[in-house]
């Protein structure tokens, strides 16, 4: 069997030069779907133990201890955030703890492709494809959300006030890339929001 | 525009967020041999639907957000939402003192088996 290596599913396409945001491609991130009950003590705790960092409960939320960062997703589903290089070990680590436990974890590296979006106005570009009221205090930094952009499933992960990672599965990769670069060109930028945008 | 909140994760957003999955508390016929279902049982399982004018109780999903499939009483008319109860749940009893037609009668032999 020929050795299974990683490739960016954005590998061929270039950086931007004529959007208002600064968009590049985040390859180098692991990710892990944990998935269990928070009913289930034994579970909060072995994931605790393995991942440093208390699993967050309250929806949209995320937290973070040194490299590693979790994600919530649902009620019962989480996404870990690590450097690619350290997923082996980590989910190794994530599976002792959790042994017998009714739980899964799995190594989901390869399956969403991860473009940051960095800039004044990236919170009115992704509202270009989105229903969401990005600009409400609801979508403060650390803040996650499944949502739907663009017609497709997206995992929107606030970073900083104007910081944005989207997640798209890898297959769309290059649909989202597409539809970012076009609705982020400069000159279309909307400046409904002028709080937003300083000049 | 239907504007859905989702009593799982508490995320509110346009419909399009969120996956309509048809009218709630549908049963199965209640056997476990298939030979025990007559046509009608198993047509009106799996195709006769309530269409009321007012009132209406549907199963929603979380789509975009938790995943979560949970229970709604809305409006037809208004297209109000009346109330969000969880998947394995009966609606608020002030909700199904409001039920009519079908409805009505659905809950009052609902609650009846439970007691």
């Amino acid at each position: 069997m020929a050795d299974l290596h990683f490739q960016s599913a954005l590998a061929h396409r270039s950086m931007p030069d004529n959007t208002s945001i600064s968009m590049r491609e985040i390859s180098e991130r692991g990710m892990i779907d944990l998935r269990g009950l928070t009913t289930d003590k034994k579970f909060v705790a072995a994931a605790k133990a393995a991942l440093g960092v208390e699993l967050p409960k309250v929806p949209r939320t995320s937290t973070t201890f040194g490299d590693v960062q979790v994600l919530w997703l649902s009620t019962d589903q989480w996404l870990v955030l690590t450097g690619r290089a350290r997923v082996t070990a980590l989910l190794a680590d994530l599976r002792k703890a959790l042994g017998t436990i009714h739980s899964l974890a799995v190594d989901v590296s390869d399956m969403r492709a991860i473009i940051r979006l960095e800039g004044d106005g990236v919170r009115e570009t992704l509202m270009k494809g989105s229903t969401l009221d990005l600009i409400s205090d609801d979508y403060a930094p650390g803040t996650v959300r499944r949502m739907r952009f663009a017609e497709i499933a997206a995992l929107l992960h606030v970073v900083e006030q104007n910081m944005i990672d989207i997640y798209v599965f890898r297959s769309y990769a290059d649909y989202a890339w597409e539809f970012l670069v076009k609705s982020a060109r400069r000159g279309s930028e909307v400046k409904l929001f002028p709080n937003l945008i300083k000049d | 525009m239907i504007i859905v909140t989702c009593p799982v994760c508490n995320a509110s957003g346009d419909e399009t967020d969120f996956h309509y999955g048809g009218q709630a508390h549908v049963r199965r016929p209640a056997t476990t041999d298939a030979a025990n279902i007559t046509d009608e049982e198993q047509r009106d399982y799996l195709f006769i639907r309530h269409n009321p004018k007012g009132l209406h109780f549907e199963r929603w999903r979380c789509d975009r957000g938790c995943g979560k499939w949970f229970h709604a009483a809305r409006d037809t008319v208004s297209l109000d939402f009346k109330a969000y109860y969880g998947i394995t749940e009966l609606p608020p009893a002030e909700i199904i003192a409001q039920a009519k037609g079908p409805w009505a009668d659905y809950f009052k032999e609902r609650m009846k088996a439970k007691k």
